[in-house]
Order: C-alpha cells, then structure tokens, then sequence
C-alpha cells in the first residue's frame, strides 16, 4: 500500500540573486549557479517536500524518480551548440553532465543527501499515475522508504512525495481519475477544486 | 513470483548475438579500435567499439537502425499488451546534434527517449505500457529490476526491456572534455588502466515468469550522493545496493561465484568497486568487465554484461577480461585475463554505476536456481 503523503510541493524558483534563494537550502547562491534552471527546480520542489513530510534524510532511505521534462534536453542542445561554436574540438565538461535526464536527481541527491533508488521513468500515456506506480512499487519492494516523484516543466517542479501507509483519499482518488495528465496539470486541477470549494 | 530473462538478443561491435559476444570474449581479443569519424575534432583518443556493418536508412539515427535489424526477428511474436521499457541514456542522439548544425529546433523532439519508445513500439507493434527509463549508465540494469518487480506485481506477464545507445561526436567530445577516455584501448582493473573506450549497442531482453533463462533474483538500487561524476571512494552507495540486492534475493556473498563488474577502465571507478566487493566478500570470487572488449556501452552495459554472465553461469566458465595485462594490486586474485572455472555455484552478481552517483546491483541465477 502506497500514498502520497502530501499533496505535492510546487516549486518555480531562478533564485539569480542571493536574496531569492530560499532559506531552508542553506547554501550560498554559487552553489546553485552551476545548476540548470530545470534542475534548481526540482531541487527546490524535493527540498519543500522533504521538509514538509518531517523526515530527516540520514535516517530515511529516500529514492528519486522523475518525469516529463524536456529540461535536460534543452542542456543537451546547449552543451552541443557551445562545443560547436567553440571549433568542435573541446566541450565543456560542466555542460556535459548536466545533459542526462537523471542530471537534475544526481544535484538533488547530492544537495540533501538522499541514498535511494534515482531514475528517470516516463509513461508517455499517464505520467502522473505512471510515477505513482513505479514508486508504490519501489516502496513494497522495499527499495526505499519513501519515494520523492519529481515532474518538472520549463518554469515549474513539482515533488510527490509517496510513502507506505494511509496517504490523502482525494489525492489519490484524483490521480487514479486523471492519471493521463502530468502532475504540473494535475494541480492547476486540484487549485481549481479547492477554489470553487 | 519469480522474474526470468527467457529470451533475449544483443549487437555489440564484436558482431550480432550473444556467441558473437561471448566467443569474442572468450578469445581475449578487442573490438575496439582506432576510428576515423572523429579524427580531425583533436580529441584525446581515436579508440572506439563501433558496430561496423550498420547502415541507417536516410533520417534515421543509428541507435534505430541497430533496433530495427535486432528487434525484426520478435516482429509478431510478441502479445500486443507487453508492457515495454526502453533504457537509453538521452534518445537518439544525432538528432540533437542535427538540432543544433541544421538550427532546428524541432528536431529536439525527435530526439528525445520519450520519442524512441514511441518508435519501438509502433515498430513492435505494442499497445501496452511504454515507459522511457534512463539512470545513467545503470539504465538498462535499473530497466531490468523495474521489469523484475513489474512481473512480481502481477502487473504482466511478460516485460520487453529494449536498451541502445551508439558513439556520437556529441558523446564522445564530452567524454574528451571530462578527460575519462583512454588514448589505447581500455584495460578495466589493469594496474596501468588510464580511462575507458567507449562503444556502442542494443540489447533486448523479454523478462517472463517461465522457468528457463536467467533468473532475475533480487536487486538494489541506490544513490551515492557524493560527486556528479566521480565515485564516492568509500563504495558506500555501491556497497548497500549489492547488499540490498543479496537481502531481497535471499543470498549470502559467499553463495556467488561470479562478479559481472560495471569496470569501465578508469581509475577511481574501478577502485571503488574493488573496495565494495572487498568490503562484502570472504575470500576472492571471479570478476569480469566487457569494456576492455566492447567498450562502455553506456546505457546498455547492464543488460549487456548480465547476458554474458547468464551464458558464464550456465557454462560454468567465466570470460576473461580482455586486455587485462598487469592486474591492479587491489584486484589480484579477482580479476582474470584468462577465462575461470566457477565450480557447481550458479549465482551471479551484476553491478553498474554512473554519472550522478548511481549504483545499480542485480543478482542472477542460472535456470536451475530458478
């Protein structure tokens, strides 16, 4: 058994200046430059979900699965436009890395130290009831003991945040009815219920 | 409910199937070599494992011309329902560098793993469940231990896991950049190795509840949380993925006798798996690495190092691994360059790792285990 603990965590920071990095990330706004947009994105979407479901990262086995975004494909074309700019000969190893769709979970990982399973696993047909599958099943499996689903657009991340046990009934009812649309759509889907609510 | 590879087919640059891989190993020769496609970019090696007798048809990427000809012999053969997983690093690579030479964007798209799996399925003819899984150069390993847990949810009866990823200059120049590749022919756990060789594959595997083929026993997959790129020397993250995947199989480390190793052939990532299975093993047990012979395969080197070792378990011998000369002080007595007795033990331990700290492990038996 499976459940979102919390609805999700949503999250659209550029944080450019240090003023706009939010305090619970703790570091200094250079540590983040290196990071693509996408990236810092998901990393604030997984640190508010963290923060929110209480646990504490050294003494949870957090695993990472992520969605959708085409984030890392727009590094891909900035690495590869750099090196081909720049004589094809040399690339930029710091652009490289960061072309992977797993790149953003790998500075997630690092940036609060989750020891889980990471992977990138999209279901073309229902990506948020897909997401939610694959980390029910990791959860039963026992591969973490909670699960953090990461779906992230151009502007925005959003983190589910899934662990074994009772989780929100309308939540997952709502994922079990829409579970074709992406979960950025499906909390435009869910702000909208709670205002005619 | 136990989950079994039973049926399954792999190109590597030693030629199309398992014996051509197999034997290919078995004889200590490589299949890198210099190549020339690259030659007037300046990287800092000519070495790779290119697939030779592979001819894309016009707009098509390489890593679909290696599907379609692997894949057409299972054309028809397969329930439509088959849920598919297809385990690539990025997708169709050339697409994104045609993206960026002929500025047009569009093409991005196409390029995406997103897109591919689409491709594979429609080429299959599959209406199941399609899933585009990328973990780095654990991908086709961690696509294996989602198809395993899959079948053991009862979610289907079968799983089609398809891998590919080819050489590209977009690939090849951002190895050059990082300084991992090796100017001669990669030489994993070799006391003089200098970097990894890259090369190029496709491998599916069908992933069944039947009693024949290799049983997918357990696995683990974990996250070191340490360096985007470089391994956490302590093996901390490899080490609990090999123990996970002992604790769910119900093996202990002394019943394995068989370490297919990730061994690209760098320095510190072939150091840090030696300290993990040093850290969990009694006494020595054969490992092998395919990347001297084929290179690294990137995102099909797991299912392409767990289909040798299926063959070494049900042969009852291990590969060498090629163009081991002086073995590494830290894995003498582990790593052979000549091919090894396993005795009546047919367990196996498969393991990968890649960019972003990602650490995959499965254990494998042979059918009788299963």
């Amino acid at each position: 058994m499976w459940a979102l603990s919390r609805a999700w965590e949503r999250a659209s920071p550029a944080f450019s200046s240090a003023e706009e990095v939010p305090a619970l990330m703790g570091r200094p706004v250079k540590y983040y430059a290196r990071m693509t947009r996408e990236t810092r994105c998901s990393l604030f979407a997984a640190t508010l979900a963290v923060e929110s479901s209480g646990a504490r990262p050294d003494g949870t086995e957090i695993g990472l699965i992520s969605a959708g975004s085409d984030g890392w494909m727009q590094a891909s074309a900035e690495y590869f436009r750099d090196y081909v700019e720049h004589g094809r000969t040399l690339g930029r190893g710091n652009l490289f890395i960061y072309t992977l769709p797993t790149s953003g979970l790998g500075e997630v990982a690092i940036a609060l130290g989750l020891s889980g399973p990471c992977m990138f696993a999209h279901d073309a047909k229902n990506p948020t009831a897909g997401l939610c599958r694959t980390g029910g099943q990791m959860l039963t499996d026992g591969e973490a003991q909670m699960i953090l689903g990461i779906y992230s657009g151009p502007d925005a991340a959003v983190c589910l945040n899934l662990h074994r046990g009772p989780g929100i009934t309308e939540m997952n009812a709502l994922i079990a009815e829409n579970g074709q649309l992406n979960p950025l759509e499906l909390c435009h889907k869910l702000r909208e219920r709670v205002r005619q609510a | 409910m136990n989950a079994v590879i039973s049926q399954s087919d792999v190109v590597t640059a030693y030629g199309w199937g398992l014996d051509a891989l197999w034997n290919g190993l078995m004889s200590g020769k490589t299949a890198i070599a210099p190549t020339q496609r690259f030659a007037e970019r300046g990287f800092i090696s000519d070495q790779a494992a290119i697939i030779e007798d592979l001819s894309p048809e016009p707009n098509e990427s390489r890593v679909m011309a290696m599907l379609r000809r692997l894949l057409t012999p299972i054309l028809g053969t397969l329930d439509p329902a088959t849920p598919l997983i297809l385990a690539s690093t990025v997708g169709e690579i050339e697409f994104i560098e045609r993206a960026v030479l002929e500025n047009n964007s569009a093409m991005l798209t196409e390029a995406r793993p997103q897109a591919l799996v689409q491709r594979v399925r429609q080429m299959l003819g599959l209406r199941g469940e399609a899933i585009a899984l990328s973990s780095a150069c654990a991908s086709s390993a961690a696509a294996l231990t989602r198809a395993a847990s899959m079948i053991q949810h009862g979610e289907a009866p079968a799983v089609l896991v398809v891998t590919c990823d080819a050489i590209s200059e977009f690939v090849y120049g951002g190895f050059s950049s990082l300084m991992s590749l090796s100017p001669r022919a990669a030489r994993p756990f070799d006391a003089g190795r200098d970097g990894l060789t890259l090369g190029e594959a496709a491998a599916w595997a069908l992933v069944t509840t039947r009693r024949e083929g290799i049983s997918i026993l357990g696995w683990g997959n974990t996250t070191d949380a340490v360096h985007m790129t470089a391994p956490d020397r302590n093996a901390g993250g490899l080490t609990r993925a090999i123990d996970k995947a002992l604790a769910m199989s119900r093996k202990k480390h002394n019943d394995i006798c068989l370490i297919a190793a990730h061994g690209t052939g760098t320095v510190y990532s072939d150091a840090m798996e030696m300290v993990a299975f040093q850290r969990g093993f009694q006494s020595s047990v054969p490992v092998f690495s395919v990347k001297g012979g084929v290179g690294h395969t990137l995102a099909a080197a797991g299912l392409v190092q767990i289909l040798v070792a299926g063959r070494a378990i049900s042969s009852g011998h291990a590969p060498p691994t090629v163009g081991l000369g002086n073995v590494d002080a830290g894995a003498a007595g582990w790593a052979r360059n000549a091919p090894a007795d396993l005795g009546t033990t047919r367990v196996a331990l498969s393991t990968n790792s890649g960019f972003g700290g990602v650490n995959t492990a499965l254990v494998l038996g042979a059918a009788v285990d299963a």
